[in-house]
């Protein structure tokens, strides 16, 4: 069983998890309170009219009938439609995606571009004033609030310095970033020091292990042994820990997106909760879901493509 | 490993090397930790002592009023008393904040005990089913729990039971499969302990101080996110007075009365500060470097 074996496995392994996520929110969905018919036929409706809702929805047929033709319905990609709105999950989602995906990658840059060169220093000086300065550093921007380092941050830079806008996003690309500016640093803020932290033990590990003694002993130094023996595989390490983080990120996408008023998928997610807006609720979980699997599944890709010891795990 | 006869029984009870008997001093970190977190149960406990006015006495005559001698923090849009709902809402977010991480501590530990203790098949679904919350992005999932749940402690504390007990699960399985592996244990079997008593004193004391470690840690998330769901909305019943809340409707504020969301924030970091540091301390302690 090479790499490649690896990676099957993990493919197949993806499956059971997306028959869970369907489970899951199939069962939330007979959760929620009253009768799906009932509301969408409205308060006026006749008998007839909301028992030819139930049948056109499928709500008389047996529940294990009933997930059946929901499975059906995703995989055809129909989502349903807004209860509130009446356009389709899908659309929705497909105008929402681009603001999360914007946030998303610009907050990965920033949280990764402030915990790797400070988790870095704070291994190099193990134990020393400047690690434990860089950890109570981390520490405290763990307790804070997103939402409300958010608001700060709107006060101060914003509000105060009017240097970027309220909320909303743009149409020009210069326009987006600088909307996007204190959302992402708000969600890096609150992201980097699990990441400061993880990167930190990871080089420690590196650092104590035997293949790095042994490059040492063979006469590499510097840049070299920093590159293709530190580097590369606390590399590998942060890969897999930014995947694990991804579904964390996305709840921080929702808060941020909220803050700030953008119009991304949390945002939508929130609107559709205090809505009652089950259908959309249940799209973007479902979204959200696939994606962080989905992006697990691409670590391990590039992890087995970086590291070739894990076919041995 | 010591071997020691007990006096009459003639049974042999073993005792593991205990690692706090050397008792290192308390670190700085806890006591410090503790001092803050002690004022926050002093203020939840004592809190209609403490606040100035009825919290939920609104006075619309005197509304979004600045900090002054009769209003210390001003007042709210509703004309209420800020201060005296940052006292009430101690109780709300220390209490649920705290419940929020022990229930999956519970849950958590329980599961661990069981799958790690009886192997088998019943190991393989408690593990399989832990993988599973794992790879989900629980987070996301709690904001859908709450939604269909409704508001309220209870809703709040079962979705957070259900996708916070993964970790103690890990922790305890992990330690109960270690310590079976270990000599001491393999001597307390032989001795014809029952497997109860070899949990108790033998497992559960060595994995308890990593257990309360993680918790600390946890216990800020779960704070920090019940202070985040009532600022998206869901949560705690709107009458409650509770930080997260406090900080959502000083929001549209913000520009003339920034303090109205600034306060409830930084009282979130200080408490979330006190469990940082509590944990940071047990955690020398368990290196046992104070």
């Amino acid at each position: 069983m090479g790499r490649f074996g690896f990676v099957l496995r993990r493919i197949l392994g993806a499956i059971p998890l997306l028959i869970g996520i369907t489970l899951f929110t199939f069962i939330l969905l007979q959760l929620v309170p009253g009768d799906p018919a009932l509301t969408l036929a409205g308060p006026r409706a006749t008998e007839e009219r909301v028992e030819a809702i139930r049948e056109e929805l499928g709500l008389d047929r047996s529940l294990p009938a009933q997930y059946v033709a929901y499975v059906g319905n995703l995989l055809q990609g129909n989502l349903g439609q807004s209860i509130r709105s009446k356009e389709p999950v899908t659309s929705i989602i497909r105008e929402r995606t681009p603001v999360t995906v914007w946030l998303l990658g610009a907050a990965l840059i920033l949280s990764v571009s402030i915990a790797v060169p400070l988790g870095a220093h704070a291994a190099r000086h193990r134990g020393g004033w400047i690690d434990h300065a860089i950890r109570v550093v981390s520490t405290f921007f763990l307790t804070m609030p997103p939402f409300w380092v958010g608001l700060m941050l709107l006060l101060v830079f914003a509000l105060g310095a009017g240097w970027f806008p309220v909320g909303g996003f743009g149409e020009t690309t210069a326009e987006r970033l600088r909307a996007i500016a204190l959302p992402a640093f708000t969600l890096a803020l609150w992201i980097f020091p699990i990441q400061l932290q993880s990167f930190r033990s990871s080089m420690i590990d590196v650092d104590g292990s035997d293949y790095l003694q042994a490059g040492r002993s063979i006469g590499l130094e510097g840049l070299t042994l920093f590159r293709r023996y530190i580097l590369r595989n606390a590399t590998a390490a942060m890969v897999t820990l930014l995947a694990v983080q991804m579904g964390f990120m996305l709840f921080g996408a929702v808060i941020v997106e909220t803050t700030f008023n953008l119009n991304g998928l949390g945002d939508a997610m929130v609107r559709a909760v205090s809505g009652r807006d089950f259908a959309v609720v249940q799209g973007i979980t479902i979204v959200f879901a696939v994606a962080v699997i989905a992006i697990n599944l691409l670590a391990d890709v590039i992890v087995a493509a970086l590291d070739p010891r894990v076919e041995i795990q | 490993m010591k071997l020691r006869r007990r006096s009459r029984s003639g049974r042999l009870a073993v005792e593991p090397a205990d690692p706090v008997a050397a008792k290192p001093p308390v670190p700085t970190s806890l006591k410090i930790g503790a001092a803050i977190l002690g004022i926050f149960v002093v203020v939840a406990a004592f809190a209609p002592l403490i606040a100035t006015h009825d919290p939920a006495f609104q006075d619309l005559t005197d509304k979004l009023a600045s900090p002054s001698a009769e209003h210390w923090l001003g007042t709210d849009q509703l004309g209420r008393d800020a201060f005296s709902r940052l006292v009430y809402a101690a109780r709300t977010d220390l209490i649920v904040g705290f419940l929020a991480a022990l229930f999956p501590l519970i849950l958590g530990t329980t599961l661990g005990a069981i799958a790690g203790f009886f192997g088998g098949w019943v190991d393989t679904v408690i593990s399989r089913v832990a993988d599973a919350v794992q790879s989900f992005p629980v987070y996301v999932f709690l904001i859908a729990l709450v939604f269909v749940l409704g508001t309220g402690v209870m809703p709040i504390l079962v979705a957070f039971t259900a996708i916070a007990w993964v970790p103690y699960t890990r922790l305890i399985r992990t330690e109960i499969l270690r310590a079976k592996g270990l000599d001491y244990v393999a001597a307390a079997v032989v001795a014809g302990l029952p497997h109860r008593r070899i949990l108790f004193r033998h497992v559960l004391p060595n994995s308890v101080r990593q257990t309360v470690v993680y918790f600390m840690s946890d216990v800020i998330l779960a704070t920090v996110t019940l202070a985040t769901l009532s600022f998206l909305g869901l949560g705690l019943p709107v009458e409650q007075p509770e930080w997260g809340r406090m900080i959502s409707e000083g929001r549209t504020f913000l520009r003339n009365q920034w303090w109205l969301s600034t306060v409830p924030g930084l009282v979130i970091v200080a408490l979330g500060m006190g469990y940082a540091l509590i944990g940071d301390g047990l955690a020398q302690r368990l290196r046992g470097d104070g």
